[in-house]
């Protein structure tokens, strides 16, 4: 099995020519497996290390997600408090449970009571953003912000501070560290999730509304979008996609606490614009960012493989962005042809749209 | 960008001609997993560290951690480090509950696991203490003693009141003073949030509160930096003792000028080849019995109990009380 090629869902370009990005992003991938593969003598790849880095990055993943669908709603849409919320549903969701529900006697009732007050937790926060920024207008990068530090504030408060432990039922467990046809359950879910989210971006009526009020506010003002009911959604689905972290993070881990995953706020942002998610709103492929998440866990996979400082890892993530940036906004090819237009056209931005008043 | 298959194979070789001169070799490999990476504290391990790869030709041993403080962080280096199988891991945890499900993977995998300030961790094969609490707490008291000549009234600040070691400390230094007739507690427990700032004007409201006071024995890091400097400014420097934890190179100057008579702490290149050795005992099948010989200095006869899963608990005596003479021996 190969983490690389399992790219998504097959998404049919619109024009003939391929997407300079999936290129990148496939070639990114391909390039670290081989290298990874030679500089460990095929330690890299075998089925062992394969199956732990396919699930390390479902938590990774799943909070991109979240950063990707805020970004495409636009208007300077992001997420800051995912993992913020993650790790509540998670803290909450094992103080409640953990109190009425006995994991030993019923173990299922236990997983499945755990999962839903979770997301019931993600929801809740999600259209606590959603309205926030929807109905009372607030700027999203400013409102997650202080979504975050609300979060967890409360998921220090509720935890006294200290780490909690989920109760190890046995479904629950199984699904962080369980294997099916050779591939970790939370991986299948992850691909499951992407799957399901890019259809829905792609096909559905809600994803293609949310596509085109991101390119355009004012126009899909005029055109009668709900966009109060659409950002709402946007929200809330960012909130469940966090709070779906969170159970994956406390079934791996047994623990759940109010800090953990600090540093992956930045690096599912990281993550979204690897993925050439527009910032700016309105264009966004679910293929390119499960590309761009398995890019990031081969590639840090792969230096902790070959012991190299994690300074350099991060310093390895920020080239490589820039080279991204590079590729999406400019065609090279036409370097070498004088006189040409460098500037790529089709990835220009649109000028900032005004705010709808 | 056009990424040609031509142009693929030739970063491809690029990188793996970078890499290939980092190659690991078929050694036996015990791989350190700290904190983070870049502190004082954790550079001075990886020098205990190297110390031992360079006396165990036949091991590989290195030190990692990651960039940031995160626990999420950690534990993927520890999750690649148990893809890769190397044979031992050395951990100091950045927060033992988080790491207990990998280390279980790792120990399932065949991986001796040996970890550092984690007397609370259950999935690990042996946990290494540098001392126990209540012996260090007395032995600061004793040398707080020593300087004040048994006699007068002294106090003691904790980091807050929920740290648990800092509380043990100061309650073993107040049970050692009973010893002494003439030492007599007063205001025990100041909270100082190990901020020598806070520190520094709580020190100076219990200078004027008592001006006749004799001594302090303090438990965060910073304490003793904050206490020094209200010592210093009251001009009471050599005159009213102070001895508490700290690190040699933040302490310096308070140390030189005797505002501070003495800290205590345990030195992180000692804890670093402990680690190793231990792991390296495990490889080799070597029982850890009580009494056992690490061979560096503090662990040379280490209290070895039941831990609280199903490992080993390894208390040492590491404990280092330095002065104004003897500081320059460990610059960290």
């Amino acid at each position: 099995m190969s983490v690389a090629t399992r790219a998504g869902q097959p998404t049919p370009t619109m024009t003939n020519k391929p997407d300079p990005q999936l290129l990148f992003l496939l070639g990114i991938n391909l390039v670290v497996l081989l290298a990874g593969a030679a500089v460990s003598r095929g330690a890299f790849i075998d089925p062992y290390n394969l199956q732990s880095m396919s699930a390390q990055l479902p938590e990774l993943g799943l909070l991109a997600m979240g950063v990707m669908l805020a970004m495409c709603a636009g208007n300077g849409g992001i997420d800051l408090s995912g993992i913020a919320l993650a790790n509540l549903s998670g803290v909450l969701s094992a103080l409640l449970v953990g109190q009425w529900v006995p994991f030993d006697e019923a173990p299922w009732l236990f997983t499945s009571a755990f999962i839903g007050v979770a997301l019931a937790v993600g929801l809740l926060g999600g259209l606590f953003n959603g309205l926030l920024i929807a109905r009372l207008g607030f700027t999203p990068i400013l409102c997650t912000l202080g979504t975050q530090l609300l979060f967890t504030g409360l998921a220090v408060v509720l935890s006294a501070g200290a780490s909690v432990r989920v109760g190890s039922a046995e479904p629950l467990m199984e699904l962080g560290n369980g294997l099916l046809l050779g591939m970790p359950l939370n991986f299948l879910l992850f691909c499951a999730v992407a799957l399901l989210l890019g259809m829905v971006l792609k096909f559905s009526p809600f994803g293609i509304r949310l596509m085109l009020m991101g390119t355009n506010p004012k126009a899909a003002r005029y055109a009668g979008f709900a966009q109060t009911r659409l950002l709402l959604t946007t929200y809330a689905l960012c909130g469940v996609l966090a709070s779906l972290a969170g159970v994956l993070i406390a079934s791996r881990n047994v623990n759940v606490k109010w800090d953990y995953g600090q540093s992956y706020l930045l690096i599912a942002i990281l993550i979204t614009v690897m993925a050439g998610v527009r910032p700016e709103g309105g264009y966004g492929r679910m293929t390119c960012l499960f590309l761009s998440t398995t890019a990031l866990q081969l590639l840090s996979s792969m230096l902790n493989f070959v012991g190299l400082s994690n300074f350099f890892r991060d310093f390895a993530w920020g080239l490589l962005l820039l080279v991204f940036l590079a590729v999406s906004r400019y065609d090279l090819a036409a370097l070498l042809r004088p006189g040409a237009n460098r500037i790529n056209p089709s990835a220009q931005l649109p000028p900032a749209p005004k705010r709808p008043s | 960008m056009k990424l040609t298959p031509s142009k693929a194979c030739l970063i491809g070789a690029a990188l793996t001609a970078t890499f290939s001169g980092l190659n690991a070799q078929d050694k036996p490999t015990i791989a350190t997993v700290v904190k983070i990476s870049g502190i004082p504290w954790f550079n001075r391990m990886e020098v205990g560290v190297k110390e031992f790869a360079m006396a165990n030709p036949t091991l590989n041993a290195s030190q990692s951690g990651p960039a940031t403080a995160d626990a999420a962080q950690q534990l993927k280096i520890i999750d690649d480090l148990v893809a890769r199988k190397v044979n031992a891991l050395a951990v100091v945890p950045m927060d033992p509950a988080v790491i207990e499900g990998v280390l279980k993977r790792a120990m399932d995998r065949g991986i001796v696991v040996v970890t550092h300030e984690a007397d609370n961790q259950k999935n690990t094969n042996a946990n290494i203490e540098a001392f126990d609490n209540a012996a260090y707490g007395a032995a600061l008291n004793e040398r707080l003693a020593a300087c004040m000549g048994k006699q007068g009234k002294w106090t003691s600040f904790v980091g807050s009141l929920g740290s648990r070691t800092h509380i043990q400390w100061v309650d073993a230094g107040a049970a050692n003073a009973k010893k002494y007739a003439g030492m007599t507690l007063v205001d025990a427990k100041n909270e100082s949030f190990d901020d020598a700032n806070k520190t520094y004007e709580k020190a100076k409201e219990v200078l004027r509160k008592h001006p006749d006071i004799k001594g302090f024995q303090s438990s965060a890091g910073n304490d003793v930096i904050g206490i020094g400097r209200a010592i210093e400014e009251a001009g009471l420097a050599g005159k009213v003792c102070l001895v508490g934890t700290g690190l040699p190179n933040p302490s310096a100057k308070l140390l030189d000028s005797g505002a501070i008579t003495a800290i205590g702490f345990w030195d992180p290149k000692d804890a670093g080849l402990a680690m190793n050795r231990a792991a390296k005992m495990l490889l080799d099948k070597q029982p850890l019995t009580n009494g056992v010989n690490l061979g560096v200095k503090g662990y040379e006869k280490v209290t070895v109990s039941k831990g609280p899963g199903a490992g080993l608990l390894l208390v040492g005596n590491a404990m280092v009380i330095a002065d104004k003479a003897t500081y320059k021996n460990y610059l960290f």
